[in-house]
């Protein structure tokens, strides 16, 4: 489904990932790990069109895509949870699930959709009215996520969803994102936080200062000593 | 002398109205876009200058070239975002400043080539209304209304379409609007193609109350700057309100002294309150 192939890109002349190389399959969840400044961030920037590649190229859906503009490739179908949810601050909870329904197709299933998330999430449905930027951490979290979902996409990216968050509220968005995946939606998500997110891979990659320097599914990165000690501290 | 006051308070509140639209403009342009349109005043007065060639020159009924004005300045609005802003969107600030600035001299000085130096005017005639010891033009109280109605009606469209939702996104976040299938660049046209709409409405309503001269714009830019950085720049509530507190100030101020001081006296408030405050009534402090 998304298939990245060499990318070489970062901001400007300042080049951040060299030669990256990953995929993801319909359905699939998988997860970059790595530490701070690896370059999670702009890999999925470079693929939700924030960025442009130097190098490289990037296919959705047999489709090139890596000289999109961002709002295209939403449509196409590939939704961006960024760092911290950046939801819009003055907007209401339910404005801003609303603006993640404004691609045309997703528009006519909006009340649908907001019901579904509302029922998933009493606590965002009491603060429907509410403006976004005075939730809590999670649930701004939860609320980034469930906008993503509005758009109907195919693809949700979500960067470090784990982050600020208390360990308690971590683990219910991971739930969440968990149960997202079961419902058929395909994840690629990049986490500081690899023991647990780990737990919800199916494939991962490992990526340091801009490199993958290793991939496989889920039990073989448990299981490898170096990965192991440097980050799920065992 | 009260009965004076009251009249200029009344006439003020009316003037507001007018202003805030203005306001709302500039605050809206300033929102999204990120940029000061320098030659908005200047925008009204072509707006206004429209009215004039198509009605007294070209005899078209003054309710059709009010229409004419206000789409074609919407649709200055547009060619200005596609030749002047568009190219200059990571420019820097000072550039944009710049090239907008431009535009004030060249709008004036095409005003001064085409219609020449003289005040022009249209010649209609509203009735003054009587209520007892208040005087009003109703041409005044037509315009308040007509502005508050359009006013009403930018509500509805920013707060109940998506095109309005995706315009308040784009203003506070436009990356992340990209991300969620807004094109950005569309949003910028069509709030320049709005703002530009406004000027046309404004000079409609202006146009039973003043004369117009290539130095119209001028008047108007800055008592509409004070007014919409008093209200905090980019808040469409707080130019709202600063709007009819500016309206209502000089007219008061203009009616005890004269028009001049009151002119001075709307500086010094404005002075006053940047120094307490100087993000303005409803603006926010970026840190």
């Amino acid at each position: 489904m998304l298939r990245v192939r060499d990318l070489v890109g970062g901001y400007g002349d300042f080049i951040v990932l060299h030669n990256i190389t990953i995929e993801v399959n319909p359905g699939q969840t998988v997860i970059v790990v790595g530490p701070n400044g690896a370059g999670k961030t702009t890999l999925l920037k470079h693929i939700a069109g924030l960025l442009k590649p130097k190098k490289g190229i990037i296919e959705f859906n047999g489709q090139r895509i890596d000289s999109c503009s961002p709002y295209k490739i939403s449509e196409l179908g590939i939704a961006f949870v960024p760092e911290g949810g950046r939801l819009f601050p003055y907007l209401s909870v339910y404005e801003n699930l609303k603006v993640g329904s404004y691609p045309k197709h997703a528009r006519r299933t909006f009340s649908e959709a907001v019901e579904e998330v509302f029922e998933l999430f009493p606590v965002l449905k009491d603060r429907r009215n509410q403006l976004a930027g005075s939730l809590s951490g999670g649930e701004r979290q939860m609320l980034a996520i469930a906008r993503s979902l509005m758009a109907q996409p195919k693809l949700i990216m979500l960067d470090e969803p784990s982050l600020g968050l208390a360990p308690k509220i971590v683990a219910r968005v991971f739930e969440f994102i968990k149960e997202i995946g079961t419902k058929g939606y395909s994840i690629l998500m990049v986490e500081q936080n690899a023991k647990k997110a780990l737990q919800l891979a199916e494939y991962a990659y490992l990526l340091e200062s801009g490199e993958i320097t290793f991939e496989g599914v889920r039990d073989e990165f448990l299981q490898n000593p170096y990965i192991k000690k440097a980050y799920l501290g065992i | 002398m009260v009965e004076q006051v009251l009249n200029a308070a009344v006439n003020g509140l009316l003037l507001g109205g007018v202003l805030a639209l203005l306001a709302f403009g500039l605050n809206l342009i300033f929102g999204v876009v990120k940029i000061i349109h320098m030659a908005y005043g200047q925008f009204v007065m072509l707006g206004f200058y429209l009215i004039y060639a198509l009605t007294v020159q070209l005899h078209v009924p003054l309710l059709i070239s009010c229409i004419i004005a206000v789409a074609a300045m919407g649709a200055l609005g547009v060619v200005t975002q596609y030749l002047l802003i568009d190219p200059l969107l990571n420019a820097p600030r000072l550039n944009q400043l710049l090239a907008l600035a431009g535009l004030i001299i060249i709008f004036e000085n095409l005003a001064m080539v085409i219609w020449g130096a003289d005040y022009r005017g249209i010649p209609i005639h509203f009735p003054i209304l009587n209520f007892g010891s208040l005087y009003l033009r109703s041409s005044c109280l037509f315009a308040f209304f007509g502005a508050l109605a359009t006013l009403a009606l930018l509500y509805v469209f920013l707060h109940k379409t998506y095109l309005g939702l995706a315009i308040r996104a784009v203003a506070q976040d436009a990356e992340v609007a990209q991300t969620m299938g807004i094109n950005s660049r569309t949003i910028y046209f069509v709030t320049m193609g709005a703002g530009g709409a406004l000027t046309g409405i404004v000079a409609a309503f202006f146009t039973p109350i003043y004369t117009v001269h290539p130095h119209f714009g001028s008047s108007f830019t800055i008592m509409a700057f004070i007014i919409v950085v008093l209200g905090g720049m980019g808040n469409l509530l707080g130019g709202f309100i600063s709007a009819f507190i500016i309206g209502i100030v000089t007219s008061i101020s203009a009616v005890l002294t004269t028009t001049e001081i009151a002119d001075i006296i709307a500086l010094l408030i404005f002075v006053l309150v940047m120094l307490v405050r100087p993000q303005g009534i409803l603006g926010t402090r970026v840190a």
